[in-house]
């Protein structure tokens, strides 16, 4: 039998273990046997190994076997495994040999019969406990396995509010930015806005320059003719002409509308600028006192480059209590709910603003008479980046920072259908606040 | 347990007749019986079976003597072809010397063949046999019914491998005396270059196969 390793000379042989004689017989079963064919006439019968040792025997009196005594061989898987003996000087001539025959054949049938058995037994042991064994393989790795999963499952569930948390960040750092993009779109809207008043307010200073150019020169030839002394008819003419020449008196008169024109136009720029700190409560720090009118006033104002042409704004006010808030943060909502409106439609759009006490709650509404939101949107448009515009043109951040501050300060918004077509949003505010309230 | 004693000059080799179900390795075992000489033959040993179909394995051991007076016996196994039999097929493939593959002509077979060889190279490498050392011989049984693989197409499917192919008829006992004799010569290749059987004990690959398939009368 080879091995892997040739030193080695014992091998474990999982089926088909070799087996001498005696494993395979019973002595029990061969002394039977022995002891039938000593009754049928076989005096002194043994069963011998191999080597001539004696295994098996009937008849005490028989002497121990010899080299030439009659013997038969019992096989076992085709290798004589033993031999039935019999004495060398037992009679009995045909008789005894047929008889020793037949007592060989029947252990051989008995031996093949027992190991038969005994494989079929051994096989089946050996396939129970090799099933056996890869049960328990199995349940080992299943058991790993599902250890392992546990532990993925732990570490996922980090994982997940690790990026959670990351999210949350980067969310809110894009809310900070929609909200400089809205104050720097703002900030363009009131640039324009200013820029006009100073075009010509810088132009009317020029003509006002040269209006000047000329009053200094007129003032200058009286100057002379005076301190000649005496004015002759010759020169009283001279300068009637020449101040004729200069129209001297159109613009005196002209000059007195110019400047009240860039007066007016300081005043604007003067306005603007107002309304822009008004709007931004730059100069206050924390909460205040706060009328919602005057702050809706204030958006207003402030978007007024960004209003369609023709279109209307209503106004229907109810004097309404001041509560404390940051305003500034309340215009900023102002702001996205103003521009939302704008944008619903491009001619012919009128938006409806009313204020009013309902409760302990102050009631804005600002219904618009676009196309309104259908009803499928209506849960989303609050949400993070939910735009309906086209890609690139609006982040979808306008409402989620409306509803963001509303929510903190512990008010409710919501979009209903304006009667007659287009939507209206409903920021519903309280008017006393628990105190751990706090905006964003 | 198996004692290999160097004192006893015993050894025991172990052939396994490999294959999927109803391929004919049972048939293979009951021809060899009959066709071979009852000396140095022990007699076959059919363990259980339902419906003719092997449930645990059946064995035909040989047994000689070499010159130097080694006694060498050969068990020759089958396995049960069934898919479900994996755990006794590996059992009996343990240890395996040499390995003869029976294989079925039958154009229909051929997934099946595929899939037995497949679970025999698998189990080669669980019970720890490098299937590259291993004396293989492939049997393509069957040559008798319709429908089978052409000779020259087994040839070129099998050529590359380097197993020698051997196609037979179990039932009409052709093929299966030559099918044993190559997986004997190749076993006794393998141990003659560990146990120098020609030098040491005076056996020969000529004399070793010759007395396994010594032809009954």
């Amino acid at each position: 039998m080879p091995t892997d390793n040739e030193d080695r000379d014992r091998i474990v042989y999982c089926i088909g273990e070799e087996r001498a004689l005696r494993d395979v017989l019973p002595a029990s079963e061969a002394a039977t046997l022995l002891a039938a064919a000593s009754r049928a006439g076989l005096r002194g019968v043994r069963v011998v190994d191999p080597g001539g040792k004696a295994l098996w025997g009937n008849g005490d009196d028989v002497p121990p076997p010899g080299e030439g005594d009659p013997r038969r061989p019992i096989l076992l898987e085709g290798e004589p495994a033993g031999s039935v003996v019999l004495p060398a000087g037992a009679a009995g001539g045909e008789t005894r040999d047929a008889l020793l025959a037949l007592l060989a054949d029947t252990l051989t049938a008995m031996a093949h019969n027992n190991l038969k058995r005994m494989l079929t037994t051994e096989t089946h042991t050996e396939v129970i406990n090799r099933s056996y064994e890869e049960l328990l393989e199995t349940n080992r790795s299943l058991s790993e396995s599902e250890q392992r999963y546990r532990e993925l499952a732990g570490s996922l569930e980090i994982k997940v509010r690790e990026r959670t948390e990351e999210l949350s960040r980067a969310m809110a750092r894009l809310v900070q930015q929609e909200k400089m993009a809205s104050v720097g779109q703002l900030a363009a809207g009131v640039a324009h806005e200013i820029n006009n008043p100073l075009a010509f307010v810088t132009s009317n200073l020029q003509t006002l320059k040269k209006y000047t150019e000329r009053f200094l020169d007129i003032i200058a030839r009286y100057q002379r003719v005076f301190e000649q002394g005496g004015v002759a008819q010759q020169d009283r003419d001279d300068l009637r002409m020449h101040r004729e020449s200069l129209r001297v008196d159109a613009i005196s008169e002209d000059a007195g509308d110019l400047l009240r024109q860039t007066l007016e136009g300081a005043e604007r720029v003067r306005k603007i600028v107002a309304d822009l700190k008004g709007f931004s409560h730059v100069d206050e720090e924390g909460e205040a006192p706060t009328d919602m009118n005057r702050e809706i006033d204030r958006t207003l104002s402030v978007m007024t480059h960004e209003i369609p042409g023709g279109a209307a704004i209503v106004r229907e006010f109810s004097p309404l209590p001041v509560i404390p808030c940051l305003p500034g943060a309340f215009n900023q909502m102002f702001l996205g709910l103003l521009r939302n409106a704008f944008q619903a439609r491009r001619e012919g759009l009128r938006v409806t603003i009313r204020t009013g006490v309902s409760g302990d709650r102050i009631r804005i509404s600002l219904a618009d008479n676009g196309p309104g939101i259908p009803a499928d949107l209506r849960t989303r448009i609050f949400d993070p980046f939910f735009t309906t515009r086209d890609v690139g043109k609006g982040k979808g951040l306008g409402l989620t920072v409306a509803y963001d501050i509303v929510t903190a300060h512990g008010g409710t918004i919501d979009v209903e259908d304006t009667p007659g077509g287009g939507a209206t949003f409903l920021v519903q505010l309280p008017i006393r606040r628990g105190s751990h309230d706090q905006i964003r | 347990m198996i004692e290999f004693d160097s004192e006893e000059q015993r050894m025991v080799l172990k052939v396994v007749y490999y294959g999927p179900a109803l391929s004919g390795k049972t048939t293979n075992l009951l021809r060899l019986h009959d066709l071979l000489a009852k000396e140095g033959r022990g007699e076959l040993t059919v363990l259980d079976t339902k419906d003719d179909r092997t449930i645990y394995f059946d064995l035909l051991p040989f047994f000689l003597v070499a010159p130097s007076g080694l006694k060498i016996k050969v068990k020759v196994y089958t396995v049960p072809g069934q898919v479900q039999h994996d755990a006794t097929r590996k059992a009996v493939l343990q240890r395996a010397d040499g390995v003869a593959f029976i294989a079925d002509s039958r154009r229909t077979e051929a997934k099946n063949n595929a899939e037995s060889f497949g679970n025999l190279e698998r189990n080669l490498s669980i019970v720890g046999i490098d299937i590259d050392k291993l004396p293989l011989v492939i049997q393509y049984n069957k040559r008798d019914l319709p429908g089978i693989i052409p000779e020259e197409e087994i040839r070129r499917a099998w050529g590359p491998t380097g197993f020698p192919v051997i196609l037979s008829s179990a039932l009409e006992g052709w093929g299966v005396v030559e099918t044993f004799r190559a997986v004997a010569e190749r076993t006794y290749d393998v141990l003659d270059r560990r146990h120098d059987f020609a030098g040491k004990h005076g056996l020969t690959r000529e004399s070793f196969a010759g007395r396994l398939v010594r032809r009954a009368g």
